[in-house]
């Protein structure tokens, strides 16, 4: 089968923890998000993704894209469609992450 | 799981030449092939021969005629590829009911918007009731709160809970419609075409007939393409099945994370058919220039059309140079041009042939609408190239026109107009709208701009200001009040509109700055992009316009997009101090 590169090293290694720190994903977040910040204002958790920064929304996409794969998790679309800050995507993977 | 055969072992190949959808599913019903759906990964989430589809619809028809649902009443469909729409669509077809497919929720952020969507879709197609998805069984039930006339709605949990009946089937017939399709008009103010079965059957015998796609046993059809839109239910699950083909599916947004199973899903199970736009073509290529598995093979791919949005020579020329190594054949490209008015198909370029342009002066063609041979083809600024689209179907007619109604000669651009047995009778419940792009002889006004060559169509853009981004149709009145929602402009101080950019369309809208300062203009631009991006999901430039300067207007007053898209080419507005710098 022929299978484009899943991230499936990182998921094997995230199964084998039990919980997950909001750091981590708050960390992930802010990585993916840090290029598209505008002037010094910095990346926060009242950040609104689609509002406050220069991200498109093919980006935004994408990053939701890694976000489920690193964190081993599906974002049914009508969470996503609910999520507007960084704490509020924050939180729906670590939500999202304990139910596993 | 076994994937579902290319070919029927025993039942004849038939193209086309039924009288309904139902009788086109009895017949295919009889063979073994169906459909099969993938998830991102390319593994088999489960497959329905049609036989199998046919007995479902069946179950959920006995439902709803159980259930006092008249014939004629529509039922609105989430449209996301999974075995529920199938189930809905077709149950619909053998209940006498009419389909009414709509979209899913895109993005983060979307879900007013997306209810408001609903509402205006519920308003406009009077349905009674509405299913799709699980995940969305809640909005459909908010958005139904104002509805009092919508008497069932929810997941598919809702449809099977409904008792089975003794009844008797009452399959859509000839003279009947087929379903409602969501394509046209602006989302403000939707028009609903009305697709008859009499219409969908003569333009599926165009487009699996010798002038279309000439379909052969054999033939094995990928698609990706979401199932609300023309060119995915008709082109890719009415076309497949009236023709008794196997149909491997991706979801749109699984394609749009994953372009390259596309790709590895037309390998894997030696697909034929396939289409996309133009920026699906661009996709394909961005991701898999990077990660082309090395046993790839698209050596299988006869026809590789491309339709939904301007044709994109360049595009297809890099795609073709990228996967030739894989096998892919550049002459499998067939460019295609419709539109929901005709069902789907109103001209296929010859198979076989390849993508053929034509490079004309662009001074000509701007200012005295003449498409005249570019002196110096190879001198972008002065030359453009435009894709050759193919005749029109056998039995259907094709114009173009000036304002006055005179009918162009070949390289003379005006106004397309079909006319032919494919042509829909109107938008639902919409008299003046359907007066004005229907003539009582029969021609439908496509709204497009074009010319003709020896018998060959030429599309060079789009009478009104509709915008067409990445394969979607947007209005500029959609964006404008957008904008105008979140108090960023009042009514007419905000325009959009669409600038080629060689690479693809950009959306620019001109805004009135009534601020002043970077920090006040940047912030302003920042929102009016978000409020686009969030209610549209589209990406824009911004342009601040002073109001000393002001937007232009008609003489009678009224917006004038296209003098606001002059004046933004000529240098007249500033770009936001944050926004990236616009190409012309």
């Amino acid at each position: 089968m022929i299978v484009e590169n899943d991230g499936i090293a990182d998921t094997l290694e995230l199964r084998r923890e039990s919980t997950l720190a909001r750091g981590d994903v708050m960390g992930e977040i802010c990585h993916h998000l840090a290029p598209f910040q505008v002037g010094e204002k910095p990346i926060s958790g009242d950040t609104v993704i689609a509002k406050d920064l220069t991200i498109d929304s093919l980006a935004i996409m994408d990053m939701v894209m890694e976000l489920e794969d690193r964190f081993d998790v599906s974002i049914p679309m009508n969470v996503v469609a609910e999520i507007h800050t960084v704490d509020q995507l924050a939180d729906t993977i670590l939500k999202l992450h304990a139910r596993r | 799981m076994k994937s579902l055969p290319t070919r029927n072992s025993q039942l004849a190949l038939h193209r086309a030449g039924f009288i309904s959808v139902p009788t086109m599913l009895d017949y295919a019903a009889e063979g073994e092939t169906g459909v099969t759906f993938y998830n991102a990964k390319g593994e088999q989430l489960s497959a329905l021969p049609w036989r199998e589809v046919r007995e479902r619809a069946h179950v959920v028809a006995r439902k709803l005629i159980g259930a006092g649902f008249a014939r004629g009443e529509r039922i609105l469909i989430t449209a996301d590829t999974w075995p529920g729409f199938f189930d809905s669509f077709f149950g619909a077809q053998y209940a006498g009911l009419l389909p009414v497919p709509v979209s899913i929720p895109v993005g983060i952020g979307g879900k007013d918007a997306y209810l408001d969507q609903l509402r205006r879709q519920f308003a406009a197609s009077g349905a009674v009731a509405a299913v799709g998805l699980d995940d969305l069984a809640g909005y459909l039930g908010e958005a139904a709160r104002e509805f009092p006339g919508l008497r069932l709605h929810g997941g598919m949990d809702v449809l099977h809970a409904l008792p089975e009946k003794p009844v008797d089937l009452r399959p859509l017939g000839v003279d009947d419609l087929c379903y409602i399709q969501f394509s046209s008009g602006s989302t403000r103010h939707p028009h609903g075409v009305q697709i008859t079965q009499r219409a969908l059957m003569a333009n599926l015998a165009g487009m699996t007939g010798a002038a279309g796609l000439d379909v052969v046993v054999g033939d094995r059809v990928v698609s990706w393409l979401p199932l609300y839109h023309d060119m995915g239910l008709i082109g890719f699950l009415m076309a497949p099945l009236a023709s008794q083909l196997s149909i491997d599916y991706l979801t749109p947004r699984d394609f749009a994370r994953r372009p390259m199973q596309w790709l590895n899903l037309m390998s894997r199970n030696r697909g034929t058919i396939s289409y996309s736009p133009s920026f699906g073509y661009d996709l394909a290529v961005r991701r898999g220039a990077t990660q082309m598995p090395a046993d790839l093979d698209l050596s299988t791919w006869r026809h590789a059309g491309i339709g939904g949005d301007m044709v994109r020579a360049d595009v297809l020329e890099r795609f073709a140079a990228t996967f030739e190594a894989a096998g892919f054949n550049r002459n499998a490209f067939i460019p295609s041009y419709g539109m929901a008015e005709v069902c789907l198909a109103i001209t296929f370029s010859p198979g076989g042939a390849g993508v053929r342009t034509d490079t004309v002066d662009r001074t000509a063609l701007g200012e005295q609408q003449r498409a005249t041979p570019a002196a110096d083809p190879a001198d972008p600024q002065r030359a453009r190239r435009f894709v050759l689209c193919g005749r029109v179907l056998p039995g259907h007619r094709l114009e173009v026109r000036d304002p006055e109604g005179k009918v162009l000669a070949d390289r003379e651009v005006g106004r397309i107009f079909v006319a032919g047995p494919s042509i829909m009778p109107g938008y639902f419940g919409e008299p003046e709208a359907s007066r004005e792009v229907l003539s009582d002889d029969g021609w439908l006004d496509t709204g497009d701009l074009g010319y003709t060559l020896a018998g060959e169509i030429v599309v060079t853009g789009r009478a009104k200001d509709l915008i067409i981004v990445n394969g979607r149709n947007v209005w500029p009145q959609d964006i404008e009040w957008a904008v105008e929602a979140k108090r960023l402009a009042k009514s007419g101080d905000a325009a959009a509109f669409s600038i080629d950019t060689g690479e693809g369309e950009r959306v620019v809208v001109a805004v009135l700055a009534r601020v002043s300062g970077d920090e006040a203009r940047e912030a302003l631009a920042r929102d009016v992009a978000g409020a686009v991006r969030e209610a549209i999901a589209v990406d824009c430039d911004v342009a601040l316009v002073a109001p000393t300067v002001g937007l232009p207007t008609t003489s009678s007053g009224k917006l004038s997009r296209a003098r606001t898209k002059a004046n933004y080419l000529a240098g007249h507005y500033a770009s936001a101090p944050s926004s990236k710098p616009a190409a012309a």
